[in-house]
């Protein structure tokens, strides 16, 4: 056995143990995907205007960061079984990377959080009666920031995969948020309502701010997360054949 | 004896049980992850079943790894950690190595 026969053995354990640790590769690309399709049904008229104003919609569409959980167990079991097992070596850079993502992720839905309760608190829905059917939101739609937390120290391994989850929790806030705030506004209606002031242009800017941030990063997350896809197929084949 | 020229001590001064091809292979693995899964060790050594047990076994004893026995999903599944003296053993022959070779250019 060679000195690079030797590195090759070392690399190829140290990418096959880098990529157990995450298991990501195709969900991360599903995830990305999953926001973009939501986020151009958000931009499309038809949709947020006329259908996607229902009660039920919405409260099925904020499950979806659950649905990508479930989806990516289920990817890493059946397609990232693999042969055991490997940790890697510890990283601390890139734990301290990984913490900095996952509590930006928190912080990211606190700050959405405060936002849609201050907003509720402050009576704004009393300024759009017609659409008061639709309020107050139920209780735990407004614990759902603290439920799409919960479960992150635990199931987001890789940063790819929790940059995958802030677009896809991020693509949810999309709806709750006018839920929250607006209780949607009028069907077909480019603008908002004039007594919402500076309130609704700020709020306005925010929402374009998150849909370009959604599709941005959901594309980035596509890419990588086939890229790495791309990769572990490559580490197997790299692999000496079985005798 | 000039710098770089090799004595016959020098060379029977390797450790022979780092030295072997396949517990070199397996040290190597070893020495770039936390812990490694039977099964992976396996494939990516190329080794039998057999032949990775006995090799193991040789390490294990001589303090070089340690094997970790689990059950996921009620099913077994052992696997191996470097320790720091195999670790040590490893780097040891590493350099007892890189001073045998001839240098870059040297016939």
């Amino acid at each position: 056995m060679t000195t690079p026969d030797l590195d090759v053995l070392g690399a190829l354990t140290r990418d096959y143990a880098a990529f157990q640790s995450r298991k990501s590769g195709l969900a991360t690309a599903l995830g990305g995907l999953m926001a973009i399709l939501l986020a151009l049904a958000a931009l499309s008229p038809d949709l947020m205007g006329a259908r996607v104003t229902g009660r039920l919609l919405v409260e099925y569409l904020v499950w979806m960061p659950f649905l990508w959980l479930a989806l990516k167990w289920g990817v890493g079991r059946v397609l990232y079984r693999g042969l055991g097992p490997v940790k890697p070596s510890p990283d601390a850079a890139y734990e301290r990377r990984r913490w900095f993502w996952i509590q930006g992720l928190a912080l990211f839905l606190l700050a959405f959080l405060l936002a849609g309760l201050y907003a509720f608190a402050s009576g704004l829905m009393q300024v759009n009666p017609s659409r008061a059917a639709l309020c107050p939101p139920p209780l735990w739609m407004l614990l759902m920031p603290f439920l799409y937390l919960l479960p992150a120290p635990w199931v987001l391994r890789g940063i790819e995969e929790a940059r995958a989850y802030v677009v896809l929790v991020g693509q949810c806030m999309l709806w709750l948020v006018p839920f929250f705030l607006l209780s949607f506004w009028p069907p077909r209606s480019a603008s908002l309502p004039a007594d919402w002031g500076r309130f609704g242009d700020l709020s306005g800017i925010g929402m374009v701010g998150l849909i370009l941030l959604i599709l941005v990063w959901g594309a980035l997350a596509m890419i990588r997360g086939w890229r790495e896809h791309h990769q572990y197929l490559a580490i197997l084949r790299a692999l000496p054949r079985e005798s | 004896m000039k710098e770089g020229e090799t004595t016959p001590k020098a060379i029977l001064d390797l450790d022979r049980m780092v030295h072997e091809p396949a517990r070199l292979a397996i040290l190597t693995v070893l020495a770039s992850a936390e812990e490694v899964a039977f099964l992976f060790l396996q494939r990516v050594t190329g080794l039998s079943k057999g032949n990775l047990s006995s090799h193991t076994q040789k390490l294990e004893a001589v303090g070089y790894l340690a094997t970790l026995k689990a059950f996921q999903r009620r099913i077994p599944v052992t696997s191996f950690r470097i320790t720091d003296d195999g670790r040590a053993a490893l780097r040891l022959y590493h350099q007892q190595l890189r001073a045998l070779l001839p240098k870059e250019g040297t016939p």
